[in-house]
This record gives structure tokens, sequence and C-alpha cells, in this order.
């Protein structure tokens, strides 16, 4: 589109049903305009194209009039009737072109594009520590480093938030789903289950053998159908409560005699279950457990009927078993995530997460045990892991230290020859102090009174001429410059240090994107530099104190900017062919 | 957790002095006890480098004259007060003097107090046990004392105490030394004055020699100690008595001397010089003078910076208000 | 809270009231010179120490340059000290400037000290003629002796050998600790039991004191028996003197303190000694410091049970005061504080605080080391029962009424706040209370007034 627009007449139409309003939609490389004929109307329009997720238009051919339907990312659609499909045709082209590009447009700025909860992570992280607003408001907002780049280098600390969000889990549904209820259609025999895709995933995590059942048989043995039906039949005979019945139906079919039967896999994990029963009682998991006062709580089945002979009574399930089970699946959740759509792979999906959490719950069982057993006198004390310093080949270490050593000795050896005493004569007269020592004994008195006063009186000056530079001698010059000297000074150390990351973590420059950011920083490093300048020369009176501390930084700073102007340098020499610089 | 207890004790010690102090408010007002906890181990590390001693313009007697009078005030502040000294030689360190283990009456002569003779005895045998190492060593004249050795010792002497129990005196080192620094013992003698530093004893440091000693000056200021260069050396024992002599617990209350300016500089660890600038290692911050392919303490290897890019790429400065 | 009744003044501040003849004196001795060095405290220790070899006035400023602005009621009080044992004195130049010099006999003394060395009066007797005991046995003996006479305190009809209790010692204590109404067996007082709470240094130099201090009536000056004892405290444990090298007041007051388990007394054939044990020989270093103390062997659980691992009878004697016993096994007495026996501890005039105190001091080594070594909910229990008992709290005080006017009745109220005393005034009546302290204030103005 060399023009960058296209102005064309047609009808804004809300939905497909509103006769339209008359007007001019015209649309530039970004944006959507249309005005109506006549200015009193409403139904103005003005948006832009990246708010714009498809495009339709009607064929040319059928019986629709020339439509061009625009649907934003919230499913709204903005329906423009234009006067001929050619004019129809110019419109598509040139939407299909600015959607195109809008789309790409979002790549370059996507890590900008931040959930809100990113953004208020970070405006968050700004309101607690002044000090990294302070930085913040200086550069990102001052057009040195962006935004991205800025929270680059703190990636931890959003980290550390990120990571206390934990994604929700879609829940199971709770209903008793073993309770699908027949329909009879009353005049028949025949009883009908309605079966979804749903239901058969809910029974599959129910009943762990009939999932083992369903990967047997089907399809090799039986269809998918008679599966199901069998599954309902031996249902129905349980729902009756007919255990004879159920006993004499599972003695002619084996396979229908699988879903009769007590569920042998969910026994071995409830033998499994008894065994790893936890001996300390956690208060927390228990808390609200208290349904008593729920007289039915929905349950469809009536236990109270459930009666019959004791030769029966593998056939029998009791509906505290069904409601315990119901219960345990719910509180796992939905532990896979499949398409629905395919029992089987559903079924092996759910037999594979099984396996995998045994283990998982064996190891959590333990760390709980230990949690709940921290008691400070019973454990171990917890030392923190630390990383030894590891000297790679301690003797190559020693011997290196070793021979350097004895190189400088006998370098400094050369410079005090002039003390030219043999070891022999040194020894010599320190032995003989200690004798004249010995046979003297101590000085009396120690020192002359005028000497002990003198030396008093020149420490107590000594004393009083450092007072003004504070109280003790822990504290660092920093401390003795006035508060807001020090302030001032502290926030440029700081300052300095951002930039200096920066700076020296683009290098070696590849792109022009990095060019530019270091531009950028070095313009912000010597404009630094002259503001400690500033402060050096507005301190007179701390000169020496405050270049003690400026020095340093100017220092850094000066090496930065060497380096950058070397590295121009050497650009513009290699560059001659590579007008842009950059590799 | 071989360092865990002396840290427990040195806490623990430093709580318990507070709350004697409060407690003794609250009980024994009727006796006005003031239960002062200047109780103190002084461990002095005395140079006797006869190569130092015998170019210095003060005597070595006239020094130790000082020095013997000094420990005897010590004792005699504080019934439990205790000094060690220890002898820091050319080829060897040892300890010459301790007051909990020597008895102090079987060799009182009138002449002086037992204390001395006792340490000059030591310190004799000592001074020749320390010729004879050079001997064997032959390596001609060292400048420096083994500072680093006698300060191990000190500190694990003061580790020795603090496991004794709770109720120990508070230790401090005062190091006497003359002879200038040995850039060969830079690792060493920073290691030892960190673990000063983490045990809490204060090192101070009087310093005879010509210039300024950068060790100790370091070790001073990390440790909280205090240097002093002593300007007249006639009244050594007025500055002993004015600064050294005060205990930690009025160290609070006082002003001492500070120095002005303390010399930052490190040694490298490839030829034990002294520098501004270097390499340091960042894995495990060694300190080098020029650019080496490996680092030697931890072997890590370092990239090839390009070569003109690397005199100020990979120099940073060590600053002393971090 | 209640009046902590033992007002017992340090043992330095008995010497420092002393005349100033006499303390002069008293500097002559090389031993007292270290002893009360060793007294003071550590920031007047280095002042002397600093001023040691100084013969002239230095100026107060001086020495204020030093002191860092927040503490310098430290310096103070430690210059208050010197001045009060007149180690300095203080003098006023022409220009009001405050100087201090150091007392010279003093001075040279400490000057001796520390280029010869001490010398005592008294040298050991040598090792093969006497048969001395070994340190263990001696400190055991020391202690022993020690605990019965406490233990003679608490309930004398337990003392077998009260007998051997000298007159002139007992007499000390019935000052102020026992009271013997006719007839009846002497009793503790409230002082008494404060006593037996205190650690064993405070309580040996609370007998010193008062040993000292009726010596006059004894007819031995003060002075020199200060000076003996002090001596005394700087032999050698466990060396043998002889008695010869006494006179005869010292003798008596060596006997005196052989009672009490400072010094042992032995015979021999033809010559009797002294051995100084550990309790005398600490008694220079105890004015100062509490590092003597002995191990605790309390262990107080947060239930209020007290487990005490010791021997001592006196030691469950003590416990009793303020903790009622529940069973005693060789080693180990258990027993528990409770609202009673608190109670019982506050009507014999213990204070909360002490009691606590003692409980921390006596701490078993393996609580020590923990923060607090006493439970904090016992502690403060036994805190709120003593507050309990202190709701009601009694001032004397005068009853004002009858006033002739408004005028005057309002004026006298003004009079009374600004002393500071007025408790309560019904202004309709016209009626006002008024601390004893200030009534005589107060009387004064309404009598001005007329």
């Amino acid at each position: 589109m060399s023009t960058g627009q296209v102005i064309k007449r047609a009808k804004y139409k809300t939905s497909v049903k509103d006769p339209g309003t008359p007007g001019v939609l015209k649309m530039t490389e970004n944006k959507i305009v249309f005005r109506p004929n006549d200015p009193s109307s409403g139904t103005k329009l003005d948006m832009e194209f990246r708010f714009i997720e498809k495009h339709k238009i009607t064929k040319e051919g059928s019986n629709k009039p020339p439509w061009l339907n625009l649907t934003n990312s919230q499913g709204q659609s903005y329906i423009f009737e234009f006067e001929s499909f050619p004019d129809l045709h110019v419109c598509r082209e040139f939407v299909g072109n600015a959607l195109a590009k809008s789309e790409d447009a979002p790549k370059v700025v996507s890590d900008e594009q931040l959930s809100t909860a990113d953004l208020q992570r970070r405006i968050k992280l700004l309101q607690e520590d002044s000090e990294l607003q302070k930085l913040h408001k200086q550069f990102v907002i001052g057009g040195v480093l962006t935004e991205s780049e800025f929270w680059a280098t703190r990636k931890k600390l959003l980290d550390i938030d990120v990571s206390r969000k934990s994604k929700q889990l879609v829940g199971f549904n709770n209903s008793m789903i073993l309770d699908t209820k027949p329909t009879s259609d009353g005049r028949t025999n025949k009883v009908t289950f309605n079966l979804t895709p749903e239901i058969k995933y809910q029974i599959f995590a129910l009943k762990p053998a009939v999932r083992q059942a369903f990967l047997k048989f089907v399809p090799s043995k039986m269809t998918e159908k008679d599966f199901w039906t069998k599954y309902f039949r031996a249902e129905y005979l349980h729902s009756t409560k007919n255990a004879v019945a159920a006993a004499a139906e599972a003695a002619e079919d084996e396979e229908l005699a699988v879903f009769l039967k007590d569920d042998e896999i969910l026994e071995s994990e409830a033998r499994r279950k008894i065994r790893r029963v936890d001996p300390t009682l956690d208060m927390e998991a228990d808390q609200g457990d208290d349904y008593t006062h729920l007289p039915d709580h929905g349950i469809f089945r009536d236990g109270s009927k459930e009666i019959s002979e004791p030769q029966h009574e593998l056939y029998r399930r009791t509906l505290s078993q069904d409601l315990n089970r119901q219960g345990a699946v719910v509180l796992e959740g939905r532990t896979v995530d499949v398409e629905l759509e395919d029992p089987r792979t559903v079924a092996e999906a759910l037999a594979r997460t099984r396996n995998e959490s045994i283990g998982n719950t064996e190891q959590g069982r333990l760390d709980r045990i230990s949690q709940m057993t921290q008691i400070e006198d019973l454990q171990t004390p917890q030392d923190h892991p630390f990383a030894p310093l590891c000297i790679k080949d301690p003797r190559d270490y020693f011997d290196s230290q070793q021979a350097n050593a004895v190189k400088t000795l006998n370098d400094s050896q050369a410079k005090f020859d002039r003390c030219r005493l043999s070891p022999e004569e040194a020894y010599g007269s320190l032995r003989k102090s200690i004798y004249k020592i010995k046979t003297v004994g101590l000085s009396d008195p120690i020192v002359s009174p005028e000497v002990a006063l003198m030396v008093l009186n020149g420490l107590t000056q000594n004393i009083s001429s450092t007072k003004s530079l504070g109280k003790n001698s822990q504290e660092s010059v920093l401390d003795r410059l006035p508060f807001a000297t020090k302030e001032e000074l502290l926030h440029h150390w700081v300052s300095s240090q951002e930039l200096l990351r920066h700076f020296w973590s683009s290098y070696p420059i590849t792109t022009p994107y990095l060019y530019n950011k270091v531009s950028k920083l070095k313009d912000a490093m010597s404009l630094l530099y002259s503001k400690l300048e500033e402060i050096k020369a507005a301190r007179s009176d701390l000169r020496h104190q405050v270049s003690l501390i400026v020095h340093p930084m100017q220092q850094a700073i000066e090496a930065a900017l060497s380096h950058y102007d070397t590295d121009m340098r050497k650009r513009a020499a290699r560059g001659a062919e590579k007008p842009n610089g950059y590799v | 957790m071989a360092s865990a207890p002396s840290k427990l004790y040195t806490g623990s010690s430093f709580f318990l002095s507070d709350k004697n102090n409060t407690h003794v408010f609250h009980s024994y007002s009727m006796f006005d006890f003031v239960i002062a906890d200047d109780v103190s181990l002084l461990v002095v590390l005395m140079d006797t480098n006869p190569f130092f001693w015998s170019t210095f313009s003060l005597q070595f007697s006239d020094f130790l004259s000082h020095v013997l009078t000094f420990l005897n005030s010590i004792l005699l502040l504080n019934q439990l007060n205790q000094v060690v000294v220890i002898a820091t030689g050319r080829n060897s360190c040892g300890y010459i003097y301790d007051s909990s283990t020597t008895s102090d009456h079987g060799l009182e002569t009138g002449t002086m107090p037992a204390l001395s003779s006792n340490l000059l005895l030591k310190l004799e045998e000592f001074v020749d046990k320390d010729e004879q190492l050079g001997k064997v060593d032959s390596e001609g004249a060292i400048a420096s004392s083994l500072l680093s050795g006698s300060l191990s010792m000190a500190l694990c002497y003061i580790q020795r105490v603090f496991r004794s129990g709770p109720l120990h005196p508070q230790p401090r080192i005062l190091c006497l030394h003359g002879s200038p620094d040995g850039p060969e013992q830079y690792v060493a003698i920073m290691n030892a004055i960190f673990s000063a530093q983490r045990s809490m004893v204060p090192i101070d440091s009087c310093y005879v020699g010509s210039n300024n000693s950068a060790f100790l000056q370091q070790a001073s200021y990390i440790t909280g100690g205090v240097y002093y260069k002593p300007p007249q050396l006639d009244g050594i024992f007025q500055y002993f008595s004015t600064i050294f002599a005060t205990d930690l617990h009025s160290r609070t209350f006082l002003r001492l001397p500070k120095s002005v300016g303390v010399d930052f500089r490190a040694s490298c660890f490839c030829h034990k010089q002294t520098i501004d600038m270097g390499y340091i290692c960042s894995v495990c911050l060694s300190i080098f003078c020029e650019h080496h392919k490996k680092c030697s303490t931890c072997g890590s290897v370092f990239g090839q910076a390009q070569a003109d890019v690397l005199s100020a790429a990979n120099r940073k400065r060590k600053t002393l208000d971090t | 809270m209640p009046q902590v009744k033992i007002i017992a003044k340090n043992f330095m501040d008995m010497v420092s009231s002393l005349p100033a003849m006499k303390l002069d004196k008293l500097y002559e001795n090389a031993f007292i010179c270290e002893a009360i060095l060793r007294s003071l405290q550590p920031l007047a220790k280095k002042y002397v120490l600093q001023m040691l070899y100084i013969d002239t006035l230095v100026a107060a400023k001086l020495m204020e340059e030093w002191v860092l602005p927040d503490w310098f009621s430290k310096h103070r009080v430690a210059l208050d000290r010197l001045l009060q044992l007149r180690i300095f004195t203080e003098t006023v130049d022409r220009k009001k400037e405050k100087m201090y010099r150091i007392n010279s006999t003093f001075q040279k003394n400490l000057q001796k000290l520390l280029v010869h060395g001490e010398v005592l009066p008294r040298e050991p007797m040598p090792p093969n003629t006497v048969r001395l005991p070994s340190l263990e046995d001696l400190e055991a003996y020391a202690l022993a002796q020690w605990e019965f006479f406490l233990l003679q305190l608490i309930s004398s009809n337990q003392a077998e050998r009260s007998s051997s209790i000298s007159s002139a010692m007992l007499k000390v204590f019935k000052r102020g600790l026992l009271s013997q109404r006719d007839k009846e067996a002497p009793k503790l007082t409230e002082s008494g039991f404060q006593f037996l709470l205190m650690d064993t240094n405070a309580q040996l130099w609370y007998i010193i004191r008062e040993y000292i201090s009726n010596s006059e009536e004894r007819g031995v000056d003060s002075a020199d028996l200060i000076s003996f004892l002090l001596e005394l405290s700087f032999h050698v444990t466990g060396e043998a003197y002889n008695l010869n090298t006494l006179n005869d007041v010292q003798r008596i007051t060596i006997k005196d303190l052989a009672d009490l388990g400072l010094v042992k007394l032995q015979q021999g054939r033809k010559e009797s000694w002294f051995i100084p044990t550990k309790l005398v020989t600490n008694l220079s270093a105890s004015l100062t410091d509490s590092s003597s103390r002995k191990q605790g062997f309390v262990v107080v659980e947060t239930n209020f049970r007290m487990y005490a691992y010791s021997t001592s009878k006196l030691l469950c004697e003590i416990l009793q005061q303020f903790a009622s016993l529940e069973y005693q096994l060789p080693n180990l007495i258990v027993s528990a504080i409770t609202k009673d026996s608190i109670y019982n501890a506050f009507e014999k005039g213990i204070t909360a605080d002490q009691i606590i105190s003692f409980l921390q001091q006596n701490a078993h080594p393996r609580v020590a080391l923990r923060i607090p070594s006493v439970p904090e909910n016992v502690t403060d229990q036994i805190r709120l029962w003593e507050s309990d008992r202190n709701r009601v709290e009694i001032t004397p005080a005068h009853y004002y009424d009858e006033f002739p006017s408004r005028e005057v009745f309002e004026a006298a109220c003004d009079c009374a706040r600004e002393w500071n005393g007025l408790l309560w005034e019904d202004s309709k009546k016209m009626r006002m209370v008024v601390k004893a302290e200030a009534h005589m204030h107060v009387r004064e103005y309404l009598r001005r007034q007329k």
C-alpha cells in the first residue's frame, strides 16, 4: 500500500440484522475510522488494528451483499457493507496487510507485554524499595534503560514472587458417578445409561479395575460398546442389591465378574494406605471435615438396606467403600490433562499417573513426618550447605606459592643489603640487650615525668584533633560526611554500579540495539562523572574525605569510558566497509 | 562443628556480661558492688627480629624494660587479668610467657618482678632457637618477622580460652612490631585478621618501625583495635599505659587514637608484591598482578579477553567504602 | 517496691570515709595500694595508670578530651571515686581551671610494685617443716566452715558445734541478721534472709565490713585491721605462715577468721601456723568482680519445679526459704515454687528480684547457657506475686481541714503541689492530705499567711 490508507463508502453494522449506518470508512496503517454521513448518529468507530483478531468476507457470487466482518479479541464483530465487491477486495487486502503487520509488531515488544500480575509485582517492588524506585525513575523514566533491561538484572526479585504462585488445578466433578442414573422407559424392561466422555473419565479414575479391564479387553476381545454394556449390567446388578443374582451372573461370565468383584487394585491400594497411615496427627488437614450436620448429603443410594448372606460377601460393595473412594478421587483432583474423547488414551494416562504418584506420596509422607517431628532438641543441627573452596591440585598450588615466595625473598634480600650485619652479630646484640636488662633490672623510673607528660599532652592533642572525625574508629569516612552529602554519594554509587553493570554486560556489541544502549549508557555515565566532580568541588571543606570515596567511583567510570572510546575507534577503523560498525 | 562452639561462647559471654551488669543493679544495689567486666586476656606479640633491633634507634633492652613494666601493670590492675607473650622471631614464633601457668613466686629476686625474670629466661632460649633455625635455613637476612605465625598462635590460644567455659576473660591482641611487612605473608595474615574479626578479638598494634605497617593498619582497622605509631620512643610506656592498657569495657566510653589513612593495598598471590591494581579471580577472589590463563588457587580458566580491551575491562578496584 | 533492708556501704566507701590522716597512712602499705587500685572501676584504673609517672598537675579538661560525650557520667563517677579515696587531689588554678594530681605516696608505691615486684611481709614456712593439706582439701575445709557458719544462722538448733564460733563473730551477726527476744531462740531478721541469698563473696564482705566497723569497740584500730586483711589477701593459698610473725591483735583476728574458714590454723610440735584459704585470697579480688563464682546447680522448669543438684544442707535450707520441698535424693533436691512458698519468702522480707537473681546466678551449667536461664514465665510470675502484695502503698501524711477561706485553701493546695506533696484534696469541703515531707513547708506557708 503505497498510499498507506484506504477510504471507501460503506455501511457500518453492529450486527448482521442491523440495517446499517451509511458513512465513510477510512483505514490507515494501524487504525480504522468510520464516520457516519449523519454526524448526529452515534455509531462512530475509531479503533486500532492491533485489537482486531480475524476478518471474514462474504464470497462473491453468493447471495450475500459484500460484507467485511472484523472480529476483535473480545469476540465483538464489526460488519461493513460495501457498495461493490471490488471495494471489498481492496479493503480486504488492506486489512490483511495491516493485521499481518500488527501481528509482527507485538513480537518486538512481546516481553514488554506483561500480565497485570507481573506489572503489579514490579510496582510493589518499587514501592517497597525506595532505592530501587529512585534508580528506576532515574534510568527508565530518564530513558537510559528500557523497562525490560532494568528488570532483566533483577530477575531474582521477580522470581521469588513467581514461585509462590501455583497454578490452580481443575477439580474433579464431585457427584457420585457410580450412581449414573438409569432411565427406563417404563414400558419395557430395557434400562438405558447415558454415557459421556466425562463420565467415562470419572469411572476410570474411580475404578482402576475397570480401567485395567478396558485396556485389556478393548478392542481385542470386545468392542467398546460391549464393554460399557457389560459394565453397566454389573452396576445395575449392584444397584438392585441382588447379591445372589450378581453371584450367579458372575459365575456365567468371567468378564462380568471383573466388575462385580471388589476392585483388586483398590484393595492393594487400601492396604498400602493403611501401611502409610501417618503416625502424627495432621490437625490442619482434618479441620473442617465435619459433615455431621448434613443429614443425607445428597446420597442417591440408600445404604441401610444392604444386607446379604455371608457367602456372597465377595460381590457386595458397601456405601462407605464407594463414598471413600469417591472422596479420595475428588481430593486427588484431575490428574491428567488429555482430551477426553478417546477413552483408551484416558485410561492409559490415568494408569501412568497412578504409578508415578505412588513414589511421590511415599516421599511426601517421609517429609511430612520429619516436619511434624521437628522438635528442636531431637533434630540434628541443620547444617547449611556450603561449597568448600576447591583447590584443584594442592601440591601444584603450594609449590608454586613457595617458589614465588622464595623468589621475592631473594629480591627483598637484595634490597636489604644495607643492613650489613651478619646474623651472628645481630643475634649477639639482641642477646646482649637481654643480658643487660637481666643484670641491671628494669630502669626506674621507666619514663621521666617530663616525657610522660609530654606524651600524654601529645596524645590528647591527637585525640582532640581527630574528634571531628566521628565517634569511634569503626565508622568509615562516609559517616564523617554530612548526612545530605552521604546520601547523595550513596545514591551516586548505586547508580554508577547499575550503569556499569549494564555497560559491561552489553559487550561485545553485536546488534544495533546494543550499540544504542551502550551509547545511551555512556552519556549517562559522563553525566554522573561530572556530577561527582561537582560534589567534590562543592564540599571544599571535606575535599579529602569526599575524594577518598569519589575517586574509586570515578576510576571505574573512567575505565568504562576509555573502553568505550577504544572500542569506537576500532570499529571506525574496521567499519569502512561496514558503515554500521557492528559485526 | 569445629567453629561452632567458639562462636557460641563468644556470643553468650557478651550477653552474659550485659546481664550481669543489669541484675547487679537489681539485687546487689545494697552492696553497691560495681561488677565491671575488665578482666582481660592480653596476648602480646613481641617482635624479636635481631636485624631490626640492631639497626633501630631504641635499644632492645630499653624497649623490653618498657614492655615488662607494662605487662606488670596489666597484671596489677586486676587479679584475674592474664598476660601471654609470644615472641615473633625471624624464623619461628614461640610462647615466652603465660601468666596463667607460670607460678610467679618461685623466682622472686627482689630486683625485678618474677614475671620479668621468667620472661627473660624464656626469651633467651627462644632467641637461641631462632638463630639455630636461621642457620639451617641459610637464606640470609630476612627483613620481616613471622607476624602471621605469631598471630595464628595468639588466635589459637584465644580459641582455647573461649572453649574453656562461659566465664573467660575478654581477650585482645597487642602487636608490638618494628620490622617491615613481609608481603609473602599477606594471605596468611589476612586470614588471621579475618578470623580474629569473626571471633571479635581486637588487634591493637603499636608499630615502632620507620614506615607505617599496612598489615597492622588493616588488622587494627578490621578488628576494631587501635593502631598507633608512637612518635616519642623514650616514652613508650606512657603510650602503653594511656592507650593500650585500656580494657575493652572502658573502650566503649573513651575516644582512642584512630588512624586517618589506612593502606588497604593487597599483595598479589603470584609474586607476593603489594599492588595498586590487579586481577581478581571471579570465582575465588584470588588477587594477581598480571593476567593468567588459569587461577592458581581454584583452577578456574579465565576467558581470553581481547588484548587491547583487557587492560581496562578486567581491572577492578577495591574500594574502602563498599 | 519493698525497701532493701541491708543498706551496707561498699567496703571501699568505708575506706574512703576514713579520715585523711588514716588514709595517707594506709597508702604507705603497697598491698593496700594494690588492693585499692584493683577495687576501682575500670576507667578509674586507667586514669591512675596514665598518671603513674606524671608528677605535675594535669588539667581536668585534658582528661575530658578522651571521654565520649555520651559517657561523661562514667568519667565523673570514676573521678569522684578517685577524689574520695584521695588518690587524686583536685586544685583550682588562677584561671579557675580544675587540675588533678596523683597522691605521691600511692604513686611511689605502685611504681615500686611495677619495677621491683611485691614483697610479702612474711615468708612462707619451708615446706619440709610443716605438713600442708592439699589445695582441694583446703578448699573443702573452707567451704565446709563457711557453710557451717551460715547454717548456724538459719537454724541455730541444727548447729552442734555452735560453741566454736567466737563471741566476737556472733556479736557481728546479732547486729543485723539475728534478732533474739528473751528466752526465745534467735531468729533471722529480714536482712538475715536477704543475706543468705547473696553470693559467697558478697556475704564475706558483709561480714568483714561488720567485723571492721565494730572493731573499735574491741579496742582495735580499724585502719590496722583493714590493712591486715588486705595484706592477708595477698598471701599464697595453701602455704603455711608462722603465727609468730603476727602481733597480738593480728593473732586474735586470725582466730576469728579461722572460724569463718578464711584461714586454717594448724599446730606443730613447737610452732603453730596459719594457712590462707581461697576465701581470704579472693578478698581483694572480690571487691570488684564476680568471676570467682562457683558452678551453678539449679534447674528451674517452666512448670515451676526446681531441681537442685546439691548435697548441701545449707542449700536445702536456703531453697526452702522460697520453695516448698517435694523430695530429696542423695544428690538432688526437688522442690516446687508455689504461690504460698513465694509469699512465705516475701513475709520474711526477701524480694522477688533477689530470688530471681539467686536462681539465675546458681543456674546449672546446662541451663546457664540458655537465655534466659530461668524460664520467663517463672520469673514473671514471681514478680507478679510480689506486685500483688503491694497494691496498697502506705505514705505517711498529714490531714488538713477547717480552712478559713477558699483562697487560703487553694493557695495551700498550690503550695503543696509545688512541693510535689499533694496526695488528695476535696475542694467542696476544703480538706486536703499532704505528704509528710511536704508538711513542714505547707505548715510554714500557712503560718506566714496568718
